[in-house]
């Protein structure tokens, strides 16, 4: 069974159609790679799968685990095991990062009928995985994301994902801004977390990011729907012909 | 109607004093030397504090949160006069207003002729949580002396809905996350023998 099935998917910004007919299937333990260049709706498609209100959906299906995505809001979405790491995450000022992080825990586990998490386990879950990626104390104390570089809000981004454990990745630009340590780390921490149930759908401009990580499929996305799909040396031959020959 | 009442919490020169503000208003002299720091939570009706700052090195902080909810009409009216040289006052309001709740705030710094080298700040804050909600902010600069230091600001919107989705997008309810929001807004700006009463108004209100 399907993870993730997108059938025809229409969705627009005001009067703009950016999502046309746009349609995927991702099974569980694929990671899926979605290039193509600026304004093509990666991020639109990203942020309609994690439900984000600035978008309408016009048509089409989306469904997650046999249920209908599209009836569901942004939390109860997350709860069922979607995830986004943002492209650009927000800053929240005065929200602790670490007591936003056992707030979303705590979330998840209600929702699946568990009791909150204790502090030892809390501490005990985050630390290994905040060390792996570089993440000190000092920014777990500060507001999430504030005054935070350009890296560090992508790592950040990653510890939740890495913390939060879902069953479905969607990583947007995860290498945009990123040194090769950087990109090095997170790749880790993606193939750390592959598994036989979890999938990922990781959105970039660079075949660099898929150095460390191989992925099943390679999509070609352009003006709101897939063009091609290919193997992971699809990446090989765009680097080297670029986008041109699918307009 | 709510039946709990605006808390107030005054530490002049060490002495506290803690109850709710009469409705004629208050009005405190704050003496050569001396700090003030007032801690205000209108949740209904009207509050007038005017604080006058007698002598060089008088200083004052005002802290106020207004929540205002259902169909309330509100008034809170801040006044500081710097009536002698340096002297120093900073005001830190924030609001929350739902339902159909107006509130009206006035907040004045006045520094006379004599008022040199005083420095003065106010800001407000306030996060409306429906369409109908109003508040309406006249900030008031009084100034007539020339070497002074004065700011205020003052910024009025609805819930960053940005950050609501961030929030929501991690697995946190919708109440909640504006719960975590608002509650990060007034953060600052409390003492914590407030809290209680502001959580109970959050629930049932926001
Ligand atoms: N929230 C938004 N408001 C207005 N226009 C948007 C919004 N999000 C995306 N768009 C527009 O939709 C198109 C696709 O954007 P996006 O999904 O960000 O593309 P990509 O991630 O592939 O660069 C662009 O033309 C962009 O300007
Ligand atoms: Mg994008």
């Amino acid at each position: 069974m399907a993870l993730l099935t997108i059938e025809n998917l229409c969705a627009r910004v005001g009067d703009k159609e950016i999502l046309k007919d746009f349609s995927l299937t991702i099974n569980p333990g694929e990671v899926h790679v979605i290039m193509g260049p600026n304004g093509s709706g990666k991020s639109t498609l990203a942020n309609v799968i994690a439900g984000h209100p600035a978008y309408e959906v016009t048509g089409g299906r989306l469904m997650f685990k046999d249920r209908d995505v599209l009836k569901m809001t942004p939390d109860e979405r997350a709860n069922i095991g979607i995830f986004l790491a943002f492209q650009s995450p927000t800053e929240l000022p005065g929200v602790g990062s670490a007591l936003f992080l056992k707030t979303a825990l705590n979330a998840k586990r209600q929702a699946a009928g568990e009791k909150d998490i204790d502090a030892v386990s809390f501490m005990r879950r985050l630390r290994p995985r905040a060390t792996a990626l570089g993440i000190t104390d000092d920014m777990l104390k500060r507001a999430l994301n504030v005054g935070f570089s350009g890296g560090e809000k992508k790592r950040m981004e990653m510890l939740q994902m890495a913390f939060l454990e879902p069953d479905f990745c969607m990583l947007d630009e995860i290498d945009s801004g990123l040194d090769i340590d950087a990109l090095h780390t997170v790749s880790q921490a993606v193939n750390i977390m592959r598994e036989s149930h979890r999938s990922f759908l990781l959105i970039t401009h660079f075949q660099r990011l898929l150095n460390d990580i191989t992925p099943d499929y390679i999509h070609i996305m352009m003006d709101g729907r897939i063009v091609k799909t290919g193997d992971k040396t699809l990446a090989a031959t765009l680097e080297e012909k670029g986008y041109d020959i699918y307009r | 109607m709510t039946s709990i009442d605006n808390l107030f919490l005054m530490t002049l020169s060490g002495q506290s004093e803690s109850g709710t503000v009469p409705p004629e208003g208050r009005r405190i002299i704050v003496p050569a030397g001396q700090h003030v720091d007032i801690s205000l939570l209108l949740l209904h009706g009207n509050a007038d504090i005017h604080v006058v700052l007698t002598g060089k090195q008088a200083s004052c902080r005002i802290q106020t949160l207004y929540l205002s909810c259902q169909n309330n009409r509100n008034n809170l009216n801040l006044e500081v006069i710097h009536e002698s040289p340096e002297t120093t006052s900073e005001q830190i309001i924030k609001g929350i207003v739902t339902d159909t709740a107006h509130t009206a705030f006035h907040g004045i710094i006045r520094m006379p002729h004599q008022a040199q080298q005083c420095v003065g700040s106010q800001n407000h804050r306030a996060v409306l949580l429906t369409p109908q909600a109003v508040v309406m902010a006249t900030p008031e600069l009084e100034i007539y002396a020339d070497d002074v230091q004065c700011a205020h600001g003052s910024a009025i919107g609805a819930l960053d809905t940005a950050a609501l989705f961030y929030l929501m997008s991690r697995g946190i309810a919708e109440k909640t996350a504006r719960h975590i929001l608002l509650q990060a807004m007034i953060n600052d700006s409390l003492p914590p023998s407030f809290e209680p009463v502001v959580q109970e108004w959050m629930a049932q209100h926001a």
